[in-house]
């Protein structure tokens, strides 16, 4: 559920996973455009019982340190679907590369819906 | 993937295959109910044989959600349009079109209901559309400039160059008439209560 970590002087710092789906729904969300992150039926449960909806975001780091997301996204209607994901992918992977020093491989922004509002 | 899909579906047959055999063998009269009571007394009277047939049970429920995992997975899957980015993937629901052809009927006015169905195939996306219209509007000149705005729509918010077929279905034609009625027969319908203007002034 975490990086392997980097050795400090003092000890170790490691980072979980629902960390970095903390940042990359932070900076999704910042992108005009987006209406809301999506979900799946974990999340909906976990919502439910008055959790944060970060199940929906799914990590994965490989042993080389690098981080994949996969973002799921409602967008608003009228804004253009691929110019908001790329938006989006931009930002999550600056976000991440600041926040933790990761290397980003991959963002999969995946569009379940639009919305109005 | 490949492998356990095809083992799965063989696991599946043979279990049914199984049941089927069972129900024949029972029907056939060649199986008596106090063979079968006499065989669940035997497991239950062992521990081990308890404990084999409670893995079992355990296995069974494991490999039935696996695979029914696996195959709405594909199902979801299939229904995206995808492509990539310098930074990952983008895959667009194919409900989310649908969302967004069904705010077009607010643009028309002489569309009472727009469902979209759409699907993607390799020639490009096709849309199905299922209209139901206000009489006065003309079919011909509708329908085109329907086809027209949805193409216009569906290109400029995904931004792809695919081959977009827009197949329309009128389904019903309303007129203010049928509105009109249906706004009265509430009223007509209403029951008379006896003695109801009595003791009201």
């Amino acid at each position: 559920m975490e990086t392997e970590g980097s050795r400090t002087d003092l000890g170790s710092i490691k980072i979980h996973k629902n960390v970095i789906a903390s940042i990359s729904s932070l900076a999704a969300i910042e992108i005009e455009g987006v209406k809301r992150i999506g979900g799946n039926f974990k999340s909906v449960l976990l919502e439910l019982a008055g959790k944060k909806n970060l199940a929906a975001i799914h990590v994965e780091i490989n042993k080389n340190e690098e981080v994949k997301v996969d973002v799921p996204l409602v967008i608003r209607y009228g804004f253009n679907i691929p110019e908001v994901a790329n938006k989006v992918q931009e930002n999550v992977r600056n976000a991440l590369e600041k926040m933790t020093n990761l290397s980003v491989k991959d963002i999969n922004i995946s569009v379940q819906g639009i919305e109005r509002g | 993937m490949r492998f356990f899909t095809v083992i799965g579906v063989l696991f599946y047959a043979a279990i049914i295959i199984l049941i089927g055999l069972v129900f024949i063998v029972f029907a056939l009269n060649l199986l008596n109910p106090t063979d079968i009571s006499s065989f669940l007394g035997l497991i239950q009277s062992n521990l081990n044989s308890r404990l084999i047939t409670g893995l079992s049970g355990i296995l069974l429920i494991l490999i039935s959600f696996s695979f029914a995992q696996l195959i709405l997975g594909r199902f979801q899957r299939e229904k995206t349009i995808a492509f990539t980015t310098s930074s990952g993937q983008v895959t667009i629901a194919l409900s989310a079109v649908e969302d967004l052809i069904k705010r077009i009927a607010g643009v028309l006015p002489e569309i009472k209901e727009l469902r979209p169905d759409v699907i993607a195939t390799k020639k490009g996306i096709i849309v199905d559309l299922r209209v139901v219209l206000r009489s006065e509007a003309n079919i011909p000149d509708l329908t085109e400039r329907l086809q027209e705005i949805t193409k216009n729509k569906i290109q400029e918010v995904l931004g792809i160059e695919e081959q977009i077929i827009i197949k329309i279905h009128v389904a019903k034609i309303i007129s203010h008439e049928d509105k009109d009625k249906k706004r009265r027969e509430p009223e007509k319908e209403q029951p008379n209560m006896p003695f109801g203007g009595y003791n009201r002034s």
